[in-house]
C-alpha cells in the first residue's frame, strides 16, 4: 500500500472520531472499506486474492447499506453528545496513535506505511468506542479496528488463507448486525441511541 | 481423516443440526426436538472427550481440527454444561417475562441461538490453528451476545451491549496479534497451526509483541482484570443456563487458546516470559476478584465475581506450568465448571423463591428453604474451595506448582490472596445459607425437584473429582497437558 493511501485512510478515520453526525461517519468508513477493497483487487495475482478483494467490497458495501438503514429508522432530534470534545477526542486518538507507533517494533508488513496506517485506524477505533457516547458510533469504532486489521491483512507477506479472511468477513458482519439489533432496541427503549442512558441504570 | 478427527467433525455436525433443526420444526415441538439433539451432541462430546483422556499419549493434530488431552477435558465440560442447560431452559423459558424479540419468535430464536452458541464453543477447543480459533471465539460473541440480552430489559441491553462492544475490541487487539504472528512467520492464517507455531523461526522481539497483544485481547474474553468489565453484568443478566455456559464453557475454552498460544510461542520468546504473561494477569484478577467477594452481592453477580477469580487461579496454574500446577489445572476446570453450573442453574428457583434476590445479597434462604439451601451452599463452599471440594486440591496443587517451578514470590502472593477470597466466600457461605433469612414474596421454588437432582449428580462429581486428584499429578493425562501441541 503506496504512502498516499495510507494517509487517505487515516484521514478518514479521523473524521470518525471527530464529527459529530452519524451519516458523515458511515460515510467515511464506507469510503474506507471501499478504498480497501480497490487496493485489494488492482494488487490481486490470483483467483484468490480476486474472490479476498471482492469479499471485502462485499462487506463495505453490506455494512453501509445496514448502517444507514439503522441511521434512518433511529432517526435522532439532534445528535447525542460525546461529552469529551471534538478537538481533545482527535487529540487522544493521535496521542494512542503515535504511542502505539512507538511501542510497537517493526512488525513485517510489507511497507512501514502499512504498518503505521493498520496501528493509527485501531487506535483511532479504541477511542472512538471509548469517547462517543452514541451507541452507532461505538460500533464504528469496531468497524475502524477491523478496517486497520484488514489495512495490516493485506500488508501480509506471503500468502494469506481465504477460507480464513471469508470467515473474518463473515464473522465481523455478523457482530455489525447484532449491535444493530441491540441499537434499535436501545433507542426503542430510551428514545436515544446513547450509552450513557444505560449506565444510569445502575442508578 | 483419522477416527478421532472424524469424531471431532461429528460433535461439530449434530450440534449444528440443532440449528438448523430449532430453526425449522413447529413450535410445541422445539423443545423436545432441542432436549433430543442435545443429548446426541453431549454423547458425541463425551465419547470423544473419553478417547482423548483415555489415551491422552496420541494426538490428532490437523490443520483445521486437533484433538488432545486438554481439548478432550474442554469437550467434555462443554458438552455436559450443554446438555443441562438445554434441559433447564424450558423452565426459564415458561417464566420468562418479555424478550428482546416478538413473543411469537422468542422461544425459536432462543434455541437457534443457544444451539449456535454452543455449536462454536465446541469448535473453540477443536480449531487447528490460531486463526481458526479466533473465528469460533468471535462467532461465540455474536450469538451470547443475544442470550444476555434476551430478556430485553434494560440492565439486560446494557449488559449486552458491553459484552459486545468491550469484547469485540478484545477481540480486534487479538487479531493484530495474530496478523503479526503471521507476519514474523511469514505464514498465511491457515497456515499458523499450533505445531506450526511452536516449531517456526520467528524473531523473538516481534514475537512477544505479538504474543502479548494476543493474551491481551483474548483476555477480554477471558474476563481476566483489568478488562473484566462486561463479566458480573453479563453473568447476571443473562438467563441462567446460559450464564452457567457463559461462565462455566466459555471462559475456560478462551483460556484454553491463551494456554495453546502460550505454549506454542514460548519456544521462541523463553518459557519464563511466556508463562509471566500469564501469571500476571493471574494475579491481577485474584486482586481485583478479592474486594468483590467480601461485599453482599446478588446471587449470580457474586458467582460472575468468583469465574475472575477462578480463571485468575487457571491462568496462575498454566503460568506456572510443571506437573503439580498443570495437574492442578486439569481438576480447576473441571470442578470450577460443576460448582459453578450448579450455582447458576439453582438460580431460577431462587428468584422464583425470593425475587428482590436478582438484586441484593441472599440470607439464610438454608432456614425457609433447605433443599434450595443445600444447592447453594454445595456450589458456594465447593468454589470457595472448602474441603473436600477438588478446587481446595486444586488451588493447592496449582500454589506448590509455583514454588515447585521457582516462582515463590508468586506462588505466595497467590496463598495469601486465596485465602482472602476464601473468607470472603465462605463468609457469604454463612449468610446465604444460615444467615437471618428476610420476608419471602413467595412460598414456592419453581424448578426445585430437577436442581435437587442436579445437586445430587454434581456432588458425586465433586467428590469424585477431588479422589480423582491424589493420582491425577503423576498421571498420563497431565504428561499429555505438559506435552501440548507442539
Amino acid at each position: 500500500m503506496s504512502g498516499g493511501l495510507s494517509w487517505a485512510m487515516v484521514a478518514l478515520g479521523i473524521g470518525v472520531v471527530v464529527f459529530r453526525r452519524r451519516s458523515v461517519a458511515v460515510a467515511l468508513v464506507t469510503a474506507q472499506a471501499l478504498l480497501l477493497a480497490l487496493v485489494a483487487l488492482r494488487g490481486a495475482s490470483s483467483t484468490h486474492d480476486v474472490v479476498a478483494s471482492l469479499a471485502l467490497g462485499v462487506r463495505g458495501v453490506a455494512l453501509a447499506t445496514f448502517f444507514w438503514l439503522l441511521v434512518h429508522r433511529t432517526r435522532e432530534t439532534r445528535p447525542v453528545r460525546a461529552g469529551i470534545e471534538p478537538l481533545a477526542r482527535g487529540g487522544a486518538a493521535i496521542g494512542l496513535a503515535l504511542a502505539l507507533i512507538w511501542l510497537i517494533p517493526d512488525l513485517g508488513l510489507e511497507s512501514a506505511a502499512a504498518e503505521r496506517s493498520a496501528l493509527t485506524l485501531v487506535a483511532f477505533g479504541l477511542v472512538t468506542a471509548a469517547t462517543r457516547r452514541a451507541t452507532l458510533f461505538q460500533v464504528l469504532g469496531i468497524v475502524l479496528v477491523e478496517n486497520g486489521l484488514a489495512v495490516a491483512a493485506l500488508a501480509l507477506p506471503g500468502s494469506s488463507s481465504l477460507a480464513i479472511e471469508i470467515g473474518i468477513t463473515v464473522d465481523l458482519l455478523l457482530i455489525a448486525v447484532v449491535a444493530g439489533v441491540f441499537h434499535e432496541r436501545i433507542f426503542a427503549e430510551f428514545g436515544a441511541g446513547d450509552s450513557t442512558a444505560l449506565g444510569s441504570l445502575r442508578g | 481423516m483419522a477416527s478421532r478427527e472424524w469424531l471431532g467433525v461429528a460433535v461439530l455436525v449434530v450440534s449444528s443440526l440443532g440449528v438448523t433443526l430449532s430453526a425449522l420444526v413447529p413450535r410445541r415441538a422445539l423443545a423436545r426436538v432441542a432436549v433430543v439433539t442435545a443429548v446426541v451432541t453431549a454423547s458425541a462430546s463425551v465419547t470423544l472427550a473419553t478417547v482423548a483422556l483415555s489415551d491422552p499419549g496420541t494426538r490428532q493434530l490437523g490443520r483445521w481440527i486437533v484433538v488432545d488431552a486438554a481439548g478432550g477435558l474442554l469437550i467434555g465440560v462443554i458438552g455436559i454444561v450443554g446438555l443441562v442447560s438445554t434441559l433447564v431452559s424450558p423452565q426459564v423459558l415458561g417464566h420468562g417475562r418479555g424478550s428482546l424479540f416478538q413473543a411469537s419468535h422468542a422461544e425459536r430464536v432462543y434455541w437457534v441461538t443457544l444451539f449456535a452458541f454452543w455449536t462454536v464453543l465446541l469448535a473453540v477447543p477443536l480449531a487447528g490453528n490460531l486463526g481458526a480459533a479466533w473465528l469460533a471465539i468471535e462467532a461465540t460473541t455474536a450469538a451470547s451476545a443475544l442470550l444476555v440480552g434476551f430478556s430485553g430489559r434494560g440492565r439486560a441491553l446494557e449488559a449486552a451491549w458491553k459484552y459486545l462492544i468491550l469484547t469485540s475490541l478484545g477481540l480486534g487487539i487479538a487479531l493484530l496479534g495474530i496478523l503479526v504472528l503471521s507476519a514474523a512467520g511469514g505464514l498465511g492464517l491457515e497456515t499458523l497451526t499450533w505445531r506450526s507455531l511452536a516449531h517456526a523461526r520467528l524473531d523473538p522481539h516481534v514475537t512477544l509483541v505479538a504474543y502479548v497483544l494476543l493474551i491481551a485481547g483474548l483476555a477480554a474474553k477471558i474476563g481476566w482484570a483489568p478488562v473484566h468489565n462486561w463479566l458480573p453484568d453479563a453473568h447476571s443478566e443473562a438467563p441462567a443456563p446460559v450464564s452457567a455456559l457463559l461462565s462455566a464453557a466459555l471462559l475456560p475454552a478462551v483460556l484454553l487458546v491463551a494456554w495453546r498460544s502460550q505454549h506454542a510461542l514460548a519456544p521462541t520468546i523463553g518459557e519464563r516470559t511466556a508463562g509471566d504473561v500469564l501469571v500476571g494477569f493471574g494475579l491481577v484478577s485474584l486482586a481485583v476478584a478479592v474486594p468483590f467477594l467480601w461485599r453482599p452481592q446478588a446471587w449470580k453477580r457474586l458467582l460472575a465475581y468468583s469465574s475472575l477469580e477462578h480463571m485468575g487461579v487457571i491462568a496462575l496454574g498454566i503460568g506456572f506450568g510443571g506437573r503439580l500446577a498443570l495437574a492442578g489445572v486439569a481438576i480447576h476446570i473441571v470442578g470450577h465448571a460443576i460448582a459453578k453450573a450448579l450455582g447458576f442453574y439453582a438460580a431460577t428457583p431462587l428468584l422464583g423463591h425470593e425475587p428482590r434476590a436478582s438484586g441484593h445479597s441472599v440470607d439464610g434462604i438454608g432456614r425457609t428453604q433447605p433443599t434450595l439451601g443445600a444447592s447453594l451452599g454445595i456450589s458456594l463452599g465447593a468454589l470457595a474451595g472448602l474441603p473436600p471440594s477438588p478446587l481446595f486440591l486444586s488451588e493447592v496443587l496449582i500454589v506448590a506448582g509455583g514454588f515447585q517451578v521457582g516462582r515463590p514470590w508468586a506462588a505466595g502472593a497467590a496463598a495469601i490472596l486465596l485465602a482472602l477470597g476464601f473468607l470472603g466466600l465462605a463468609h457469604a457461605l454463612i449468610e446465604t445459607v444460615a444467615g437471618t433469612p428476610r420476608r419471602r414474596d413467595r412460598d414456592t421454588a419453581p424448578g426445585l425437584r430437577a436442581v435437587t437432582a442436579l445437586t445430587v449428580v454434581a456432588t458425586t462429581m465433586l467428590l469424585a473429582l477431588t479422589a480423582t486428584a491424589l493420582w491425577l499429578p503423576d498421571s498420563a493425562i497431565v504428561s499429555g497437558l505438559l506435552r501440548g501441541l507442539g
